[in-house]
């Protein structure tokens, strides 16, 4: 045990010196957090709710009376609309115009002469909208005006099926099913009521993919002993083969565990990075993570001559990795869904944000047992081809 | 009492023999000189004395200990100075000898102890906070050997420990070896270089296509060419006419004759009688001799007398 501690330690002194290691370690992932965050917050994520400020509605009763239009007038005085429209009286259409352009309203209705004799003699009649400078104002408005015109088109279909009698009957039936009973029900799609961000996004993306990358440490330590020759003298030191194999593990593995710790805390404290709402099974996610990429480096590196091909092998698996379990930017369900299931990251990458959504525990323990598989997969094949194949100066 | 033992050691790669039954005994307390050309041998016999490879055949003891069947207890007894440097260079030369040492146990005050006696013993004090890339070729060997001896090992295993290097670092080196020796060690050195192994070997086993073809004492090898003397003649004109070396060739007298641009090598049974015959040649060819020198047999002779060709070929 004692040697494996050393060869820890020794590997930590090494790493801990190499300023490019501790940039590429420490630093890179922070630096693409905070751009990939910032640049793409408008494409990831679910958005959260926005504030609808009141819409000053010019009204614009045509024949001059609002009394000719007394449907549109009582509309306009419900209290539903409270909050949402402001309805103004304009006296004319240039009035209104005039108050669109100069900012004095939102939105405007052009209501025609003699409104609800034609609506009660089911002939055609439109209400005109001009729209103002603000999309967000115009939706608001334009569909307060549309489920108007939807109650009068359904009043005026009953008047020209069943009579004039049957209008007042259709005008009951078409109240708003809100005093009775809320007809739309609130779901809950992210099973914790939250959204994540674009950070939070890839803040998880960038974690797994950097904790992947700490394969590399491993390819370049297991490499760098065999070109300096030092492997040649560890052999003839009374150190096995295990304790060589363990020591470089831990060290790698307490640098990677290290990184890990560094990206949630501090992304967390410089981002506002939300990780969920249970911390123990992430940091059961990243291990389970870093097991996988320090057992597929040394399977890779048992099989190549030269670390250079190694290196080429572990990089491209994990930028397609990376991107195949769209940790680069969202791919469609069905991708991820079907070739994202291959990647390692995947498993991961949906468990974490599903932790940062405060799913439950039943969401996430299959995405657990499907990783702790593939690991456990990953540490028999290095450890049988690091025995077979064999690590020799 | 033998601190090595060879017997019937064998090892292949890929159906060919580089250690083809290989037998010798290495006493407690010499220093063993184990020569060869490039490709004889000697590093794999190295390898499986240090436990790196395993035999294909034979077995080997070092300190009465199998190497297969107890390998940790063999390597605790043994510092390997391997051929190529054997170093991080990211760590101080303190830091490079303190490594090596607490893998062999060795920690707190007497690791300290044993890394500023390793370093003192190597010349290297002044630079042990000092990492080994701005060494001298030479600084770094004597950094390799360092983390060879700082647990004082029983048998120091020297794998052409002086290759590449300036001749002041190699003196150096080959004190150290005897200083190493005078201190308890046994020393197997391996080189190609005959000067080296006649200056600080006890004994001397030479090897060629994986065999010991010769091993005792530099003056019992030595005694087996007793009979055959090397006069070396260098040209001061140029290289020597063909004609010249044709007739030097057909003496019946002269066992070989061998020709490195302006000089001449001859080896004869007796240099005495027949010099006269010599010095006829060269002037009825119009050879002009600028010197003209007469060496008693060394290893070098010997090796060529047993294999036909020189370390070096």
């Amino acid at each position: 045990m004692a040697n494996i501690w050393t060869i820890a330690a020794n590997e930590l002194r090494m790493m801990f010196r190499s300023r490019s290691v501790m940039l590429n370690t420490f630093l890179l992932p922070l630096v693409l957090i905070f751009l990939l965050g910032a640049a793409l917050s408008g494409v990831v994520g679910v958005k959260g709710d926005s504030s609808i400020d009141p819409v000053r509605v010019a009204v614009v009763y045509t024949g001059g009376d609002p009394q000719e239009a007394s449907a549109v007038a009582d509309f306009m005085k419900s209290p539903e609309l409270d909050g949402y429209i402001i309805p103004v009286e304009s006296s004319s259409r240039d009035e209104a115009e005039s108050g669109l352009r100069n900012g004095k309203y939102g939105y405007a209705v052009i209501v025609p002469q003699d409104f609800d004799g034609k609506v009660q003699r089911g002939q055609e009649v439109k209400l005109e909208y001009i729209l103002g400078k603000n999309s967000m104002d115009n939706t608001v408005a334009g569909t307060v005006f549309d489920n108007f015109l939807g109650a009068i088109n359904y009043r005026q279909a009953a008047v020209q099926a069943l009579g004039p009698q049957a209008a007042v009957a259709a005008a009951a039936a078409a109240e708003p099913a809100s005093s009775r009973e809320t007809a739309v029900k609130l779901g809950d799609l992210n099973n914790g009521g939250q959204s994540y961000t674009a950070s939070q996004y890839y803040a998880a993306s960038m974690l797994l993919m950097f904790l992947l990358y700490s394969g590399l440490d491993v390819s370049g330590s297991l490499f760098g002993e065999k070109d300096r020759h030092t492997l040649y003298r560890l052999g003839s030191t009374p150190v096995t083969g295990r304790e060589l194999f363990f020591g470089k593990i831990l060290g790698i593995g307490i640098v990677a565990a290290l990184q890990c710790a560094t990206i949630i805390i501090l992304s967390n404290l410089l981002f506002g990075v939300y990780w969920g709402n249970r911390p123990w099974l992430l940091i059961l996610f990243c291990l389970l993570m870093i097991v996988v990429s320090m057992t597929f480096s040394i399977i890779v590196s048992m099989f190549c001559k030269t670390l250079t091909t190694a290196n080429t092998i572990v990089n491209f698996v994990t930028v397609g990795m990376t991107f195949l379990s769209g940790g680069m930017n969202p791919l469609p369900d069905e991708w991820v869904h079907s070739v994202g299931l291959f990647t390692f990251n995947h498993w991961a990458m949906d468990s974490i944000i599903r932790m940062m959504l405060h799913s439950g525990l039943s969401q996430l323990l299959p995405n657990l047992w499907v990783m702790s598989l593939i690991a456990l997969v990953l540490l028999g094949a290095a450890i049988f081809s690091y025995r077979k194949v064999g690590y020799h100066a | 009492m033998a601190i090595a033992e060879l017997s019937n050691v064998v090892k292949r790669y890929d159906q060919k023999l580089t250690v083809d039954h290989v037998n010798v005994k290495i006493e407690e307390g010499e220093i063993f000189g184990l020569l060869g050309p490039n490709g004889a041998g000697k590093s794999t016999t190295i390898s499986m004395i240090c436990g790196l490879l395993e035999p294909d055949g034979g077995e080997i003891l070092i300190d009465g200990l199998s190497v297969k069947a107890r390998p940790l207890d063999v390597k605790k007894r043994i510092g390997l100075v391997p051929q190529e440097l054997a170093l991080y260079e990211m760590m101080s030369a303190a830091e490079n000898v303190a490594f090596f040492g607490r893998l062999y146990g060795l920690r707190g005050k007497l690791l300290k102890e044993r890394v500023e006696e390793a370093l003192a013993f190597t010349g290297l004090s002044d630079k042990a906070k000092e990492k080994p890339s701005t060494f001298s070729g030479g600084m770094k060997r004597r950094l390799n050997i360092a983390c060879a001896i700082m647990h004082r090992p029983k048998l120091i295993i020297m794998d052409e420990p002086t290759v590449g290097i300036d001749p002041q670092s190699r003196n150096h080196i080959l004190e150290s070896v005897k200083t190493l020796n005078q201190m308890g060690s046994t020393i197997i050195y391996t080189s190609h270089y005959m000067e080296e192994v006649e200056a600080i070997c006890d004994r001397v086993a030479i090897m060629d296509k994986g065999h010991i073809i010769a091993c005792g004492t530099e003056q019992e090898l030595r005694e087996r060419v007793a009979h055959e003397e090397k006069i070396v003649i260098k040209s001061g004109a140029g290289p020597l006419a063909p004609e010249l070396l044709d007739e030097l060739n057909l003496h019946p007298r002269i066992n070989r004759v061998k020709t490195l641009e302006e000089t001449v090598e001859l080896y004869l049974p007796s240099s005495q009688s027949e010099l006269q015959d010599i010095l006829f040649i060269f002037a009825k060819h119009g050879g002009v001799i600028a010197s003209l020198q007469i060496e008693e047999p060394d290893l070098e002779t010997l090796f060529l007398n047993l294999t036909g060709r020189t370390l070096r070929d």
